[in-house]
């Protein structure tokens, strides 16, 4: 279980982000708790774009199991610093919507931020938070300089306390997990149908074991810019989280690669271009990523599809000469696999128009025999 | 008289901003100075021994003002950030709002007009660290303010109008009634 801790401060010097590095380390049985600072975020404005220290801010809570809030209270109210990022996290972005909350808070004095917990529940029952915070528990330690020895906590009582409230947390996780769809999407929904193709008809578990079997991943941009798929293949380049299904395209890039993406699924979206190839570097192997537009029969835009995976070995058998002789090697690997390798390459070679043409090549050449 | 009106968010476009400098034009019992807050950073307690700039240039403001009118959006059913960030500066050095009158409004595009944000506006401000004298009861709050003013800035419906200002009144006889007490204190 992966849970994000906010240190709800900006301040150099915190007790809440103490007892956030205390409960990491008595807890480490039970969950990963990754304790994220919210010092290196930009004030929230409306007309701020988000920058990459949010996109990561955002990424970090979506993908985590559940959040924990540690507050100190800032004039009976939660600090502004700790508003403006959940105000991040809630602009335009549903990484709160039904995310398991827990909040805990310690003070100097002995009220312990009680009143700032108050109003982060309210907050975060907003509509446009809607976080499923645990209700029923508090964490409220006060005279956080006595109860702090070393970063530990001593006093039993607390401990027990904290225990107590951290094992509802996560309790409380799996059961909100177990009523989530999105963790069953091992299995295609009607495993024993059918999809009848003119060339053939296929279960929709062999759809997606083939998705799982081919060596590239695919991710699909549907036609309103929703990520909405992605196949289910093991050791994937980008990894990908059914958390992230239903995103849209500004909020599932960096706002660095943004620009970028959009200028293809633009170029898609009027017909300029029907692919485009990117070669890269990604773990340490040589990777090619490529994008088509997916078009209906008719012509018209489906979506984007993010084609990506090794090439390590195709590279290979290119340097260890495997078609050097090309000229006599045409007739030679006619009734084999080779024809298809070589369609497969052709839109790599020439990256303007017609992949569609190219890719149709693929198949009519292993239908011909 | 003389008060500061201070613009709750840091937003471009704001009806709140709206709704105060509807009261400058609107109101000539007082002269009514409308304050933007986006100069303001955000609050942070490890700044180095002085506050900034335009926080002590804001406290003084407050400080001559015989009272201070807050426009108050809701972000997340609570105040913007931008403007808790403001009042955590003017409660932690500074105090410019000990003692001070403040009238609270709010507009919003929904029908609770920053209800509940204005709600914790009230409690955060009567923290001891703030300390402010709010202003009970008259709560405005303008709801789909984004039908609520002609092209001129001013409110259109009249019923509004005599509520903005029976709850101006109100702050006026408020602000006088606190100073009449000070100086019988004194």
């Amino acid at each position: 279980m992966l849970l994000t801790a906010i240190v709800g401060t900006n301040a150099d010097f915190s007790y809440n982000r103490l007892l956030l590095q205390y409960m990491q380390k008595h807890f480490k049985g039970l969950a990963n708790i990754r304790i994220v600072e919210i010092d290196t975020l930009p004030p929230f404005s409306e007309d701020t774009p988000a920058d990459m220290a949010v996109w990561r801010f955002k990424k970090a809570i979506q993908l985590s199991d559940g959040v924990i809030f540690s507050t100190p209270e800032y004039d009976h109210s939660i600090p502004a610093a700790l508003k403006s990022a959940i105000e991040w996290l809630s602009y335009k972005s549903e990484v709160l919507k039904h995310k398991p909350a827990m909040i805990v808070g310690t003070s100097y004095g002995p009220q312990a931020s009680s009143r700032a917990q108050e109003h982060l529940r309210q907050i975060l029952a907003s509509p446009d938070c809607d976080a499923y915070t645990l209700s029923g528990n508090e964490m409220l330690i006060g005279n956080a300089a006595k109860v702090f020895v070393d970063g530990n906590v001593t006093d039993r009582r607390i401990q027990a306390e904290l225990e107590e409230y951290f094992v509802n947390f996560v309790k409380f996780i799996d059961q909100t997990a177990e009523g989530d769809d999105a963790m069953s999407m091992h299995q295609p929904y009607l495993d024993d149908a059918y999809i009848n193709f003119p060339t053939g008809r296929l279960s929709f578990r062999e759809v997606q074991q083939i998705f799982s079997t081919i060596p590239f991943e695919i991710d699909l941009i549907d036609h309103n810019d929703k990520f909405s798929w992605f196949s289910n293949k093991p050791n994937r380049e980008h990894v990908r989280s059914v958390r992230e299904i239903g995103e849209g395209v500004e909020e599932c890039h960096p706002p660095k690669a943004l620009p970028i993406v959009m200028k293809i699924i633009n170029s898609f979206k009027d017909g300029s271009q029907d692919s485009v190839s990117r070669p890269l570097m990604m773990h340490g192997h040589r990777v090619l990523i490529q994008y088509y537009a997916l078009r209906d029969v008719d012509g018209s835009y489906l979506g984007t599809i993010e084609f990506t995976g090794s090439v390590e070995h195709i590279l290979n058998f290119y340097e260890q000469g495997a078609w050097s002789d090309a000229a006599t090697g045409a007739s030679q690997t006619d009734g084999t696999t080779g024809a298809s390798e070589h369609a497969e390459t052709a839109p790599d070679e020439t990256p303007e128009p017609k992949p569609k043409a190219d890719s149709s090549d693929g198949t009519s050449g292993a239908s011909e025999h | 008289m003389k008060f500061v009106a201070i613009v709750g968010t840091n937003a471009k476009r704001s009806y709140n901003r709206m709704l105060l400098h509807y009261m400058q034009n609107h109101f000539d019992q007082a002269t009514i100075t409308v304050v933007d807050i986006q100069g303001i950073p955000m609050f942070n307690e490890n700044h180095p021994e002085t506050d900034p700039e335009a926080v002590v240039e804001l406290a003084a403001a407050i400080a001559e003002a015989d009272g201070v009118i807050i426009g108050c959006p809701e972000y997340n059913h609570s105040v913007p950030s931008p403007l808790k960030s403001v009042i955590e500066w003017l409660s932690y050095r500074l105090h410019p709002f000990a003692d001070k009158p403040v009238m609270i409004v709010g507009a919003s595009t929904y029908p609770q007009g920053s209800s509940r944000a204005q709600l914790h506006l009230r409690q955060i401000l009567d923290s001891p660290g703030a300390n402010a004298q709010v202003f009970p009861g008259n709560e405005f709050l303008l709801g789909q303010a984004n039908r609520a003013f002609d092209d001129e800035g001013n409110l259109k419906d009249s019923g509004t109008i005599d509520f903005l200002t029976q709850c101006f009144d109100g702050f006026l006889d408020f602000v006088a009634m606190h100073q009449q007490f000070k100086k019988g204190d004194a």
